[in-house]
């Protein structure tokens, strides 16, 4: 307590360098938390966007994400509906909605273009998919359709624009189905809809699941996605459901996010090295510091030596030193990064779209406990390190020269 | 051996053949040459001599807070040649005081505190720390000074300051090298006094180096050195 209260008095000797140093730990620890509270907060809505995509766990045939098919649906699942039902029994388990995946030419009668299609269950799609999916013009495609209505298609914005196409333009689905013969089909648009990927939406395609397996001629279908209620139990109900379906794959969100994963890599590098940048910054900042209090105090040091101050306890005065300005800075760099997260929250900055995509998303920071207790652990750890570095010398140093010291 | 033996028994500080040299680049010098001297417990001492003439070096020696090249220092009739820096600093902590020509006190601790210091250290315990140092600030005049910081103070309470420090755990040497260097002439008649009622008082040894001739009526014993050796 005692070396505490002199370390204390010891700062407030030259209280604008300590404050300087104070305030460089601050700014540092607030840089750490808000970018890495960025980049959580950007790895959450990748992980949400891709697991909404996906579904947080994908059934397929077990040859289906390893090898191509010959013929289309060759490794597609035969007892869909059957399984679905098995699936969605599970507690953990919000729904299992299945796929067709299938591709061919789109025809407007004038020109055509290449699409990649999805049949899908548009009661539980569209409701998963929530705002991943911006409907541009028109409607979803419907739910229960009308026996004797012809069969609705949704269109990506960018080729819809292509088609010339709006809500009601007939067009036609061309596709090779699984007995390798050229099959046509008549549709009707009934709305247009954005990914936020230019790319994706220059192709995209939905049509109900029966559509697709009628163009197709067949009645399996290509996947079961998996939607929890939890992310957390993606790896607990991914064995689970490997076990109640040994002859197919399943597959995590993770497996098929390219995009997350990519995002997620570049951003630990970038923010890694800023985080390394920013620490060093700090360690000079602090040894920069202790150095110049050690060197004033040669002589005082040398007085306390003689008065039988043990090398050691020289040493610790310095270390708490550190500590305390290393923790005041952490501190105050916590607090300002937690009120910029306030802000941020209730501000609504946006952030322009990142590379290949059309939109923004709002500018957010996550609050990450384990985030902030490892800064404060290592520019503590770093002040501490540092007193000791700078402080051992001195206090090893002959008591006699360190007292005749000017 | 028997009879060597009785004599180191009662001598306090006992220093034979204590050799000391500098090196100054190409050149050598010497500080101590061969230097014997034996101090009794109790014993005021006056160490006198001309700039240079090796009194910090030998003071600093029987401080231990520095090492002979030759010769052998024994405290209390043990060898402290043989200790390493850590016992030697535990030997000086218990045993030894230091006054300093420059004050040397801490400059962010309060009157208070500076005396505490060497308490704290030793482990006294807080009520007697306070006790003992209330006790030691009366005996130096400083009582209603306690709460001031050093540079709130004159030179002679500073000194009277890092007196009460060296004093307060009744080390038995109190080593001082020209304390009252830094101070009017009135005022180090004062800390004189002061320095020598209360060495008597606590049965304190003294060894002070100076180059004032008022300090030395008031010792048992004057030493002059010249050039590195006892005269
Ligand atoms: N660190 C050192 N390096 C080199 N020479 C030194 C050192 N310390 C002392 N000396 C030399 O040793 C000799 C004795 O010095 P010392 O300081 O013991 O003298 P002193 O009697 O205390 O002098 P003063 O009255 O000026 O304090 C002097 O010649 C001095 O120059
Ligand atoms: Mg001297």
């Amino acid at each position: 307590m005692k070396w505490l209260i002199f370390a204390g008095k010891n700062i407030l000797r030259n209280r604008r360098r300590s404050l300087i140093t104070v305030l460089i730990t601050a700014v540092g620890t607030a840089g750490i938390l808000i970018s890495g509270g960025f980049a959580l907060f950007t790895y959450e809505s990748l992980q949400e966007m891709a697991a909404r995509d996906s579904g947080h766990l994908i059934v397929a045939h077990k040859n289906f994400f390893t090898s191509d098919e010959d013929t289309p649906m060759q490794y597609g699942l035969d007892n869909a509906a059957e399984m679905r039902k098995r699936l969605e029994q599970d507690s953990g388990v919000r729904m299992a909605l299945p796929r067709v995946q299938f591709s061919g030419l789109l025809s407007n009668g004038d020109k055509s273009s290449v699409f990649v299609g999805m049949g899908v269950d548009p009661a539980g799609e569209f409701y998963t998919k929530g705002p991943a999916l911006t409907v541009a013009s028109g409607t979803t495609l419907s739910a229960a359709p009308k026996a004797d209505a012809p069969a609705e298609i949704m269109l990506g914005t960018e080729l819809a624009r292509q088609m010339k196409a709006v809500p009601g333009t007939l067009l036609t689905l061309l596709s090779t189905t699984t007995n390798g013969s050229l099959n046509a089909l008549d549709v009707t648009v009934c709305g247009t809809v954005s990914t936020g990927v230019p790319d994706v939406d220059k192709r995209l395609v939905y049509v109900n699941i029966a559509t697709a397996q009628h163009l197709l001629v067949t009645d399996r279908v290509s996947t079961l996605s998996v939607y929890l209620k939890d992310t957390g139990q993606t790896d607990v109900m991914r064995t689970q459901v490997a076990a109640q379906f040994p002859l197919q794959t399943v597959q995590t969100w993770r497996d098929q996010a390219y995009y997350y994963e990519a995002v997620r890599s570049l951003y630990n590098r970038i923010f890694g090295l800023l985080g390394i940048v920013i620490v060093v910054m700090v360690g000079f900042a602090i040894s920069n510091t202790l150095t110049m209090a050690v060197v004033e105090r040669t002589r005082e040091i040398g007085t306390l030596r003689a008065l039988g101050t043990l090398p050691q306890q020289i040493v610790g005065v310095f270390v708490l030193e550190g500590m305390i300005l290393g923790g005041a800075g952490s501190l105050c760099g916590m607090l300002t990064a937690l009120s910029t997260t306030f802000i941020f929250l209730f501000a609504d900055f946006q952030m322009p779209p990142p590379p290949g995509r059309s939109v923004g998303y709002p500018l957010q920071i996550n609050f990450s406990p384990s985030l902030y207790l490892l800064t404060t652990l290592v520019l503590v750890l770093l002040s501490v390190t540092a007193a000791w570095f700078v402080s051992r010398k001195m206090a090893a140093k002959p008591i006699v020269e360190a007292l005749t010291h000017v | 051996m028997s009879a060597t033996a009785a004599t180191a028994d009662a001598t306090l500080l006992c220093l034979s053949g204590v050799t000391k040299t500098y090196r100054m680049g190409e050149a050598t010098v010497p500080a101590l040459r061969e230097v014997s001297l034996a101090i009794q417990p109790g014993e005021f001492t006056a160490l006198m001599g001309s700039s240079g003439s090796g009194k910090s070096t030998i003071l600093n020696i029987c401080g231990l807070v520095d090492r002979p090249d030759c010769g052998t220092v024994e405290l209390d009739g043990k060898d402290t040649g043989t200790l390493d820096e850590q016992a030697l600093t535990l030997v000086r902590r218990e045993n030894i005081g230091f006054i300093f020509q420059g004050f040397n006190l801490v400059p962010v601790m309060t009157t208070f505190e500076n005396v505490e210091y060497p308490l704290f250290l030793s482990g006294v315990p807080a009520g007697e720390r306070r006790q003992r140092v209330s006790e030691m600030l009366t005996k130096v005049g400083l009582a209603d000074l306690e709460r001031r910081r050093p540079d709130e103070l004159s030179g002679g309470q500073r000194q009277r300051v890092a007196i009460a420090r060296a004093l307060v755990k009744m080390p038995k040497l109190i080593i001082a090298d020209e304390p009252t260097a830094n101070l009017d002439s009135a005022t180090s008649n004062q800390i004189v006094g002061v320095m020598h009622e209360l060495g008597r008082m606590i049965g304190t040894t003294f060894l002070i180096a100076t180059h004032d001739p008022r300090l030395t009526v008031l010792c048992d014993r004057v030493i002059t050195m010249n050039d590195g050796v006892l005269q």
